[in-house]
């Protein structure tokens, strides 16, 4: 079965709507062809036509992440996999000691300008500042 | 933006300043042309021969590095030849004074020589842009990416007060914003003065409002800017004001912030570095935690497009088994932090979000969903509520509604040409790849247009001078570090200036860029600073080079190259 979802592109500023047909049993997206948006009017650029092909992780430059992972032994260790339990308690262990040192404004925290939306980036700025009680979040707007 | 995308093809005049559309947002370019085929007059400030250049009436090809001189410029020939509109100065705005006070000492013959543009050219410009109505305003990263960046930002709205271009359609300014959710990341509060919707940290009753509703004590002490990292982390004025810990979400500063060197320094030396991602990157390679998302497409929510437009995108596939949504991540470790945060739903955080926010309080999901999307300011969440396509009508939102004028001098950059280092290096984006280029780096169809190690473009009578054909492999180095590229030979880059775009990891220009920053948008000067290129006499020996470093730094993200034919020796 081919279902069709229309959504944003997710590439720069211009937010282009595209339409997007995607194969349910493979779990893939199959094709692309622009949609009827205010800013884009029926037209895409070659990001928005061809951009997808990423979900399918064809391994060409980097891997795509499956697995929480820690640097058990330091630094110089391996990243090694761990069940997301052990990875939440660590992150929250490592960043209370740290919290408790130094003070919050010892911790940094960075917002996504890029896929994961405004209800993360709200997320985020709202953990950085409620629950480790610092101002020391941004984001790449600058760049 | 002040205006919506969609009025751009209805201006009379776009004035295209250190913005390049075409390789930027190459939807946003459509609507320039559209305009230019509509009647519209153009005005291009590049230094390059971009493809706005090349459509416009007049190309002003300044020197790099010197906006605000030749704004000063264009502003003092408006008010010299008595092209302002007097009424909307009067009625509108304040300050006016003041800013004569400094423009007025930028003549066209002062800053020919500064910009390297004919005085004719500047007057021709500021004439055309202030006699043809409406006029907007269009500006990008040519701008933003400099010491003296939100200076220029400034005077360009003064050219669009001055001359009544602010308030009705088609004119105002417009920051084109780059990435596809920046303007969204601001929205939401991600800004170390700002809580979501642009309202103050340091604002009491705000800040009340928020301790209230998060039912928690907050610091009203301005956060720090995320180009400050490196030397908080490795240099601080007061070691007690030291950053332990650094929570990477979504992005890769290992490899697009400046001077790489010192930001993977920094990496290694902070006690805590954790990675949320989809992809393994730079940064990742310096991680101690790293925490694996949903990606787009993967999962659902509302982006904010360059013009204010809220819009909803939707999951279309399953995510991989192991990743998590990243505000479920977040939210488990505020939770086993002592501060529970729990969601079912992005709609249960937007709708929280639209609680305290009152210019975004009338964009629900029910109303994004019925119209494709809203531009705030969308207060009222009435239906007949569709937001606003151009701000500033009637009134600016200054508290006495009034549009104030600025004026300041223009600096030259930090770090300008010597004997040692004799040549501009200007930086920017490439047209098929983005960001990082995790993401299109994966696709084969953009990998396949343009791959590693990225095109340094290089005028051809430099190329003369160092002896360098097209697609020659060349070294180029900076004060704080070096990198290789291949020779575009083009008359696009003026003689003593060339350019690279910073999606390449061998080709990376950040080794070379300098982390000078905007005093007050702490954004860097990713456009200007000074490099020199060597020679290598052994092409083969470059080739090879490439092929075996690009190899070994896949393989050190996890890809099996074990398939792949060994480079040419």
């Amino acid at each position: 079965m081919t279902k069709q979802v229309e959504s944003i592109c997710p590439y720069c500023g211009a937010g282009c709507h595209i339409m997007f047909s995607v194969d349910e049993a493979a779990n893939k997206i199959v094709d692309a062809v622009p949609a009827k948006g205010r800013t884009n009017d029926g037209t895409l650029c070659l990001k928005g036509h061809y951009g997808w092909d990423f979900l399918n992780d064809p391994q060409i430059l980097t891997k795509r992440l499956r697995h929480p992972m820690i640097r058990k032994g330091g630094k110089e260790s391996p990243l090694e996999e761990v069940g997301w339990d052990e990875a939440i308690h660590f992150v929250a262990g490592r960043l209370t000691e740290i919290k408790n040192t130094y003070g919050p404004d010892a911790i940094m925290g960075t917002a996504s300008a890029r896929g994961p939306g405004n209800e993360a980036a709200y997320v985020m700025q709202k953990f950085m500042r409620a629950c480790v009680g610092t101002n020391n979040i941004d984001h790449c707007a600058r760049i | 933006m002040t205006m919506g995308v969609q009025e751009i093809e209805d201006a009379g005049l776009i004035l295209n300043f250190g913005y390049n559309g075409a390789d930027s947002h190459p939807i946003v370019q459509r609507r320039i042309i559209r305009a230019r085929q509509k009647g519209a007059k153009i005005i291009c400030v590049d230094p390059r021969v971009i493809e706005s250049a090349r459509i416009a009436d007049i190309h002003l090809q300044l020197k790099g590095g010197t906006n605000l001189a030749l704004v000063n410029a264009l502003c003092n020939v408006i008010y010299t030849e008595g092209l302002m509109d007097e009424k909307f100065i009067r009625e509108k705005t304040t300050d006016f004074d003041e800013f004569v006070e400094v423009i007025k000492k930028y003549t066209p013959e002062d800053v020919s020589p500064i910009c390297r543009i004919s005085p004719e050219d500047i007057r021709k410009a500021a004439r055309l842009y202030a006699t043809t109505k409406p006029a907007m305003i269009l500006y990008g990263m040519g701008v933003c990416q400099f010491g003296q960046a939100v200076d220029v930002v400034k005077t360009l709205a003064d050219m669009a007060l001055m001359t009544g271009n602010f308030g009705k359609p088609a004119t105002g300014i417009g920051p084109v914003r780059g990435q596809n959710n920046v303007q969204g990341a601001c929205d939401m509060g991600a800004l170390p003065n700002n809580y979501p919707g642009y309202q103050s940290i340091t604002d009491d009753a705000v800040r009340e409002k928020f301790e209230k509703a998060w039912g928690v004590p907050l610091s009203n002490k301005v956060g720090l800017p995320l180009t400050h990292v490196p030397r908080r982390v490795l240099r601080p004025e007061d070691p007690s004001k030291q950053i332990h810990a650094y929570y990477i979400f979504g992005e890769d500063p290992a490899q697009t912030d400046p001077d790489i060197n010192e930001v993977r320094e920094a990496l290694e030396k902070c006690d805590l570095v954790i990675l949320q991602d989809i992809f393994m990157n730079r940064a990742g390679q310096y991680a101690d935690v790293v925490l694996p998302s949903t990606s787009w497409g993967e999962h659902e929510g509302v982006y904010s497009c360059c013009d204010r437009g809220f819009q909803r995108f939707h999951k279309m596939i399953e995510p991989p088994e192991g990743v998590k949504v990243d505000w479920q991540i977040i939210s488990e470790i505020s939770t086993a932090m002592g501060y529970p945060m729990h969601y079912n739903n992005t709609q249960e955080i937007w709708d929280e979000m639209r609680r305290l926010c009152p210019s975004f309080a009338g964009a629900t999901y029910e109303k994004l969903e019925a119209t494709g999307g809203v531009q705030w300011p969308c207060r009222s969440e009435d239906m007949s509520d569709k937001g606003t396509v151009y701000l500033h009508k009637g009134k600016f939102s200054n508290p006495d509604g009034k549009g104030r004028f600025y004026a300041t001098d223009w600096r030259p950059p930090q770090e300008l040409t010597d004997t040692e280092y004799p040549l501009i290096l200007n930086t920017g984006r490439e047209v098929g790849h983005y960001s990082a280029r995790t993401m299109t780096g994966n696709c084969r169809l953009l990998r396949s247009l343009e791959d590693e190690p990225g095109w340094v473009q290089i005028n051809p009578e430099d190329c003369l001078e160092y002896g360098l054909e097209h697609g020659d492999l060349v070294r180029l180095e900076s004060r704080r570090g070096w990198c290789l590229s291949r020779v575009s030979c083009t008359d696009r880059t003026s003689p003593g200036a060339v350019f690279m775009t910073y999606q390449w990891w061998i080709g990376a220009c950040n080794m070379l860029t300098n982390p000078n920053l905007d005093p007050v948008s702490n954004t860097p000067e990713y456009k200007y600073c000074s490099v020199r290129i060597e020679c290598i006499e052994d092409q083969a020996w470059a080739e090879n080079y490439v092929v075996t470093e690009y190899r070994r730094l896949r393989e050190s993200m996890g890809i099996d190259v074990s398939g792949e034919e060994a480079a040419v020796q």
